[in-house]
């Protein structure tokens, strides 16, 4: 029975581990497209949530820091693998997202916009 | 007699040792159902800095974004946001390399994301290379 315990509390431990790098957490809508695409494997996340404030796979982030921390993420990670998914409530302003984008261009990655599909 | 022996075999409870493993496998089945929701979206390619510099020399499309959805000023000109796909398709049509297909965007601060989406997906359905361009505000002092 013990070791049943034993297991139950690690898992918890590991699901509370994983939650500070998830961003599940956090208030936005997204935005709709006619067409949308698996995003596949990240290596970085980037979200803007209803109160225009930015985070980085989670964890709160100011936007003169976004070039430098997503390139030390990313290091020397090849082409095609570098991708790098924004998700941005959909009235956030442009004076908000624009140096995001601009920031995840700098730094080489490559930009990934989550979407909803829009319904027909 | 057949039938009362199997209900009686049916209705055996499970040990109580297993609740544990039962509500273990349980929590596991969850978190795998919950994890597997993968992201979906659209990805974006943006000419790297020194690209745009090259590119500026030529003369590009660009396209001005406001907070009103309904419009959109093309090259100066004011264009309905249905009839940009056509309007960008035309301009489009007679230029044949990479660099001369650059749309460039600018936004207004207050120009939603959603609003963004929708005309960024636009310019690309209409095979444009979308580069942002944003508005420096400068102080002038006036002597």
């Amino acid at each position: 029975m013990a070791m049943g315990d034993i297991a139950f509390n690690l898992l918890i431990f590991f699901v509370i581990l994983a939650r500070a790098h998830d961003d599940s957490h956090l208030q936005w809508d997204p935005a709709t497209t006619k067409i949308v695409e698996p995003s596949g494997a990240a290596k970085a996340s980037l979200l803007i949530d209803m109160d225009n404030k930015v985070y980085l796979n989670g964890q709160p982030i100011g936007i003169a820091q976004i070039s430098s921390e997503v390139g030390e993420i990313l290091g020397e990670t090849k082409a095609g693998e570098r991708t790098v998914l924004l998700k941005v409530h959909k009235d956030v302003p442009a004076m908000f997202f624009q140096p995001v984008i601009e920031g995840i261009s700098e730094a080489g990655g490559d930009l990934v916009h989550v979407l909803e599909k829009q319904k027909e | 007699m057949k039938m009362r022996n199997r209900r009686s075999k049916v209705l055996v409870e499970p040990p109580a040792s297993a609740t544990g493993d039962i509500a273990f496998n349980l929590i596991v089945f969850f978190l795998v159902c919950a994890s597997v929701q993968p992201d979906s979206g659209r990805s974006q390619t943006l000419p790297r800095s020194e690209e745009i510099d090259e590119q500026e020399k030529v003369e590009n499309i660009e396209v001005q974004l406001s907070r009103n959805p309904n419009t959109v000023m093309l090259n100066g000109d004011a264009v309905r946001t249905p009839q940009l796909v056509n309007r960008l398709r035309t301009l489009l049509s007679n230029k044949t390399r990479e660099q001369d297909k650059v749309v460039i965007v600018k936004s207004k601060p207050e120009t939603t994301y959603f609003h963004w989406i929708d005309i960024t997906g636009k310019i690309e359905e209409a095979g444009g290379i979308i580069t942002i361009q944003t508005e420096e505000e400068r102080e002038v002092r006036i002597e």
